[in-house]
């Protein structure tokens, strides 16, 4: 008998509905912070790749944790796949920049990996044969199954990326929000990884992707959107205005 | 081979030999977590805010261990819920609050005719361990390490990420709240072997020794539990040879132990 980590039961999402839409967005650190973002619009259909482009600091870290519930939404509303926020975690992942992990906790690449299976198994449960095996084979697609017996902390930049797309993948979500994931790796890395996105939209899913690197990738992504300062401007060289309309990107 | 056997045929030996070997299993096994989530300050905190709470549960004519108990969870529980509020830096309430409730309790002590009945409160008493102590010690250990095994792998997601264990909806609060309490029960056993000012010690050196061995989760709390093992024993029959007193002697075993493990690295390495 499964016992899931949340109230919330997993829902099934609407396949009519956007599988991110969110209206009048605001977002802060603390009750006493000024806004990290806001009035923030958006509606990302579902099965589409969005560039998500900003300088540090333009919001979009915050809006990745906002959806995700690592931090209180202030005002407005985020609905994943039709649904409210938390109703079915399985289906986002979210991944983070990698100075937010303890890389020298002893755990192996694998073990880190099949992390990403925990969300279907809930307490008590272990993981499966098929667990481990679904891990594995998203260590594969990100050619660094060769790694799995080695402890986290013994990882370049490039392989510690690649471990945690390789954690999104098996956890076979259908939201991936990915946080500057070319972000100071090899060139290789970057290969990969650009082969990957361009694999997992292929499957139907919806990826979006905080980058600087927007100019260099724009053929990769079906849309962009630009925030500067916690909103949303039309065009990096706009200055700061923002977008109040229910705003499709498409 | 008479002197391993000797002090085994005294009925008080063996019951601290029992109770000192499941309190340095409890201690190693969870003090893995406390030394790897960098908790070790949060430890030595609890250890130290037991005192207030045995001491007036000695005056009343309680029982101690509840009295620690209570003294330890409302200690852990106080802290994890200031720290909520980023004014006051979690650091600053580990070293604040236990030293506050240290001295209180030695003030209460002071105001006893005689320091020597407080003595293995400081210090342990593992020698003076009774069959009603024992069975307490076993049932608290039972329910540590039954929930140590249960939760095991949330609480290895929750160490190495804690952001990602909440995006998939593991309670990271009642988790980091969870993970308090049973240091608490955990130092509550370790104080009836080595006292408060040396329970610290068990939670981190048999850790500190075996993480110089391997890099493997599970084994460095296979090893840790290991090392706790031979310094109680140790510990113990120096205490019954030499006459020390029997919690330091179990400490300084297990220091022995890291020292050892330190040499074994530093030539593997060479």
């Amino acid at each position: 008998m499964k016992v899931p980590y949340c109230q919330h039961q997993h829902s099934t999402p609407d396949p009519q509905a956007p599988a991110l839409e969110i209206k009048g967005l605001a977002v802060s650190y603390s009750s006493e912070e000024k806004f990290a973002l806001q009035d923030f619009d958006i509606r990302v259909p579902a099965g589409s790749s969005l560039a998500l482009v900003g300088p540090n600091g333009a919001g979009k870290s915050t809006l990745f944790k906002a959806i995700c519930g690592l931090l209180p939404v202030r005002r407005g509303l985020i609905r994943v796949f039709g649904h409210s926020l938390g109703a079915c975690h399985h289906r986002v992942v979210y991944l983070p920049q990698r100075s937010e992990i303890d890389w020298h906790f002893p755990v192996s690449v694998l073990d880190l990996v099949v992390m990403g299976r925990y969300v279907y198994l809930g307490w008590f449960k272990r993981p499966s044969q098929r667990d481990v095996e679904i891990a594995r084979h998203a260590l594969k697609e990100m050619n660094v199954w060769d790694l799995a017996g080695r402890q986290i902390s013994k990882l370049s930049g490039g392989q510690q990326q690649r471990v945690l797309i390789a954690r999104a993948l098996s956890q076979n979500a259908d939201l991936l929000l990915l946080d500057e994931p070319l972000n100071a790796v090899d060139a290789s890395t970057r290969q990969t990884v650009g082969e990957v996105l361009q694999k997992i939209k292929a499957q139907g899913k919806t990826v979006i992707v905080a980058t600087h690197y927007y100019d260099q990738e724009e053929g990769r992504y079906d849309n962009a959107i630009y925030l500067k300062d916690g909103k949303r401007i039309k065009s990096p060289d706009q200055k700061e205005e923002s977008i109040h309309n229910d705003c499709d990107c498409t | 081979m008479h002197y391993l056997t000797d002090p085994l045929q005294y009925v008080f030996i063996q019951r601290a030999i029992l109770a000192a070997v499941i309190i340095g299993v409890v201690c190693a096994a969870l003090g893995t977590f406390v030394v790897l989530r960098r908790m070790a300050v949060v430890g030595h905190a609890l250890t130290h805010s037991a005192l207030p709470g045995l001491v007036i549960a000695y005056l009343m004519g309680g029982s101690l261990f509840a009295g620690a108990l209570i003294a330890t969870v409302m200690t852990a529980l106080g802290i994890g819920y200031l720290a909520r509020d980023e004014s006051v830096y979690e650091d600053t309430l580990v070293g604040m609050v236990p030293n506050i409730m240290f001295a209180f309790g030695i003030l209460l002590i002071s105001t006893t005719k005689s320091f020597r009945d407080l003595f293995s409160m400081l210090f342990g008493n593992i020698l003076g361990v009774t069959e009603g102590d024992l069975h307490l010690i076993m049932l608290i250990a039972a329910v540590s390490l039954l929930a140590l095994f249960l939760f095991y792998k949330e609480l290895k997601l929750f160490s190495v990420d804690p952001d990602y264990a909440k995006t998939i909806g593991m309670p990271v609060k009642a988790l980091h709240y969870g993970i308090l309490l049973f240091l608490s029960f955990t130092v509550v056993v370790g104080i009836q072997a080595v006292g408060t000012v040396l329970t610290n010690a068990l939670l981190v050196i048999p850790v500190a020794a075996a993480r110089l061995l391997t890099e493997r989760l599970g084994a460095m709390m296979a090893l840790s539990c290991v090392f706790a093992v031979l310094s109680a024993i140790g510990g113990i029959y120096l205490s019954y040879y030499f006459g020390t007193a029997s919690g330091a002697s179990i400490v300084m075993f297990a220091a022995v132990m890291f020292a050892g493990a330190w040499v074994y690295k530093f030539f593997r390495k060479a």
